[in-house]
């Protein structure tokens, strides 16, 4: 059974592979170029240094998203070209009536399958993003977005669920929509809707999340992205607190008492630079609410949606070798 | 445990429903071992259903059946114990000839990797081959020797020689008849024509309209079968026109030859069909 696999699967096999290299080489090259200019940007005289930092955003947000997009589209890949056709294509061309006929049980056909191609997905997937978070590492270190939707999902362990889940549910997909290319498109939507809900409404769901009082001052404002303040009160948008991933879009700015802050104190601070208001509005003894996912967490996430894809997996699996047992003839 | 006297199929009151299509009802019949069994029917008349359900690609839906004294394709042993193939002989376009032969050495404990390549060797197929690129005839011919190879007690082939032509049919019957000789396995073959089978079968099966007609030894069949012109002599029964079944001995009668006795129930049964319908 494993050379079968092996003989119809090497095709597929080494066409990723050069994918795999290509992509490698690159990603080894680019991670080279972030590690120097990290470098240089941590040895700027003090002058340079914002500029510095600018520089380095810009010149690896682009080439860094583009490559975690990538990553994250490699699962899809194996699913609708691994996974959907695994089963479809026997089915279609009747192979399965010359294979399901030797002496080994459709059981353990798809156990085979299932398990080697498997840890082929998840082999080729894992090297891919243990390169790109080695690459990035200093990167997201800088940047500390390590919630953000492309980066969570393209760094570290979470890729593995992804590329198990892809193959076992474009197989299971092909094995009871018995049409390849009915099964590829289905496995492609399914997919894509899993991987659209997850990190807009699920993930943050996994762990209860923590809500805090933080002051108001220049720490809090040069971590926001606007304040705004009319007659009901002020608010704080885009606030986020160091490596935490911020569940609050915009807070109301509040006394120490609780009562909203007002024009008419915000006008007490108009001094005349920037600086100097804000340093007066800190004066003010000011807070707002904050709900969050603490930095600390990054690691739970990372291992609970990964055990969640991997538990799906199983699930898959198990309803897949039921039907192939009592449904598929 | 499968001994010379174990039936090689054996099934009561078999059934087969695709929703509400009956494909076999009611199918009981005793195979014993060591026979070629044609399967005659016409197309649609559940022939492939009845194969399919011998070697456990199709579960039944009422009814029993035991293969070889177990359930179809029950276990892996079971499975080593029949080959089959299916209709129009599916093989993997991708793979090469002797890619097939791996492929059965790798997935057969009694694999018999001389007489695959001796086959392959006298049918003239180049191992280096895609299966892809071979005629419908060496197609046919590879799947059974995959089927072969694997040293199977039953051997079930479904329309084997349906898309060969006449030449091709000919010479792939004669060496069915050959290997079977050299094998000692038991044979069930399909076809919608008797004239196909004739030359190599010696038990019958005839199904037609999702029912058996007729099922026994060709000799057996032969032996209380006739052909009577006019009247009906007393204890015979009509099949169609002047083909009678009686035990008894009938002076006069002529012999019937097994195309005639099969078309003669495939015949009755397609206009009971009409009848029924109309």
């Amino acid at each position: 059974m494993i050379w079968l696999t092996w003989r119809q699967f090497r095709t597929q096999a080494l066409v990723v592979a050069a994918a795999l290299a290509a992509i490698a080489i690159y990603l080894v090259y680019l991670g080279s170029r972030i590690r120097d200019d990290y470098a240089s940007v941590l040895g700027c005289q003090p002058s340079d240094c914002a500029t510095a930092r600018h520089a380095f955003d810009e010149s690896y947000t682009g080439p860094l998203s583009i490559v975690g997009l990538l990553l994250i589209a490699v699962p899809a890949v194996i699913g609708i070209f691994w996974g959907a056709p695994l089963i479809a294509r026997e089915l279609e061309e009747r192979t399965d009536r010359l294979v399901w006929n030797q002496s080994v049980t459709r059981t353990r056909w798809l156990a085979t399958k299932l398990v080697l191609l498997t840890l082929a997905g998840a082999a080729v997937t894992g090297l891919f993003s243990l390169l790109l978070t080695w690459n990035a590492s200093r990167y997201d270190q800088f940047i500390g977005d390590r919630f953000g939707a492309v980066n969570f999902a393209s760094r570290n362990v979470v890729p593995l669920g992804y590329a198990a889940f892809a193959f076992v549910l474009g197989t299971v997909v092909g094995l009871v929509a018995r049409r390849t290319l009915v099964a590829m498109a289905l496995t492609l939507a399914v997919f894509a809707i899993v991987q659209l809900l997850v990190p807009t409404v699920v993930r943050e769901h996994l762990m209860a999340p923590v809500t805090t009082t933080v002051a108001f001052d220049e720490d809090a404002m040069s971590r926001s992205d606007a304040f705004g303040i009319n007659d009901r009160g002020a608010t704080i948008v885009g606030y986020t607190m160091a490596g935490t991933w911020s569940l609050t879009d915009d807070a109301k700015v509040l006394n120490a008492d609780g009562t909203p802050y007002t024009l008419q104190q915000a006008k007490a601070c108009e001094k005349g630079s920037q600086a100097e208001n804000t340093a007066c509005m800190a004066g003010q003894n000011l807070h707002f609410s904050y709900t969050y996912q603490p930095a600390g967490r990054y690691w739970p996430f990372q291992w609970i949606e990964l055990s969640a894809y991997l538990g799906v997996t199983l699930l898959l699996a198990a309803f897949g070798f039921w039907w192939i047992r009592h449904r598929s003839s | 445990m499968t001994t010379a006297t174990t039936p090689v199929i054996e099934t009561g009151g078999l059934g087969k429903r695709y929703g509400r299509t009956t494909a076999l009802a009611d199918c009981t019949l005793h195979v014993p071992a060591g026979r070629i069994v044609g399967l005659v029917g016409p197309n649609g008349a559940g022939k492939s259903t009845l194969l399919g359900l011998t070697c456990g690609v199709i579960a039944p839906t009422t009814g029993s059946i035991k293969v070889l004294g177990n359930r179809p394709g029950g276990s892996a042993a079971q499975l080593a114990k029949v080959g089959f193939v299916a209709q129009d002989a599916p093989v993997y376009r991708g793979l090469s000839v002797a890619d097939h032969l791996r492929l059965g050495a790798r997935l057969n404990p009694r694999w018999d990797q001389p007489l695959a390549e001796r086959r392959v060797k006298r049918l003239g197929l180049d191992p280096a081959q895609k299966a892809g690129g071979l005629s419908g005839g060496q197609r046919a011919q590879l799947a059974l020797t995959v089927a072969a190879a694997k040293r199977a007690e039953l051997l079930i082939l479904d329309e084997p020689v349906a898309s060969l032509d006449p030449l091709a049919r000919h010479a792939f019957l004669r060496d069915l008849l050959d290997f079977v000789a050299e094998l000692g396995v038991s044979v069930v073959l399909s076809s919608h024509l008797l004239g196909d089978l004739e030359q190599v079968c010696d038990h019958l099966i005839v199904l037609a309209a999702g029912r058996v007609q007729l099922a026994g030894d060709v000799d057996d069949l032969l032996a209380v079968h006739h052909r009577v012109a006019g009247a009906l002599p007393t204890g015979a029964e009509r099949i169609h026109e002047d083909v009678v079944r009686s035990d008894a001995v009938l002076p006069g009668a002529q012999p019937v030859d097994l195309e005639d006795l099969g078309m003669a129930y495939m015949t009755r049964a397609a206009v009971a069909s009409i009848g029924g319908a109309a």
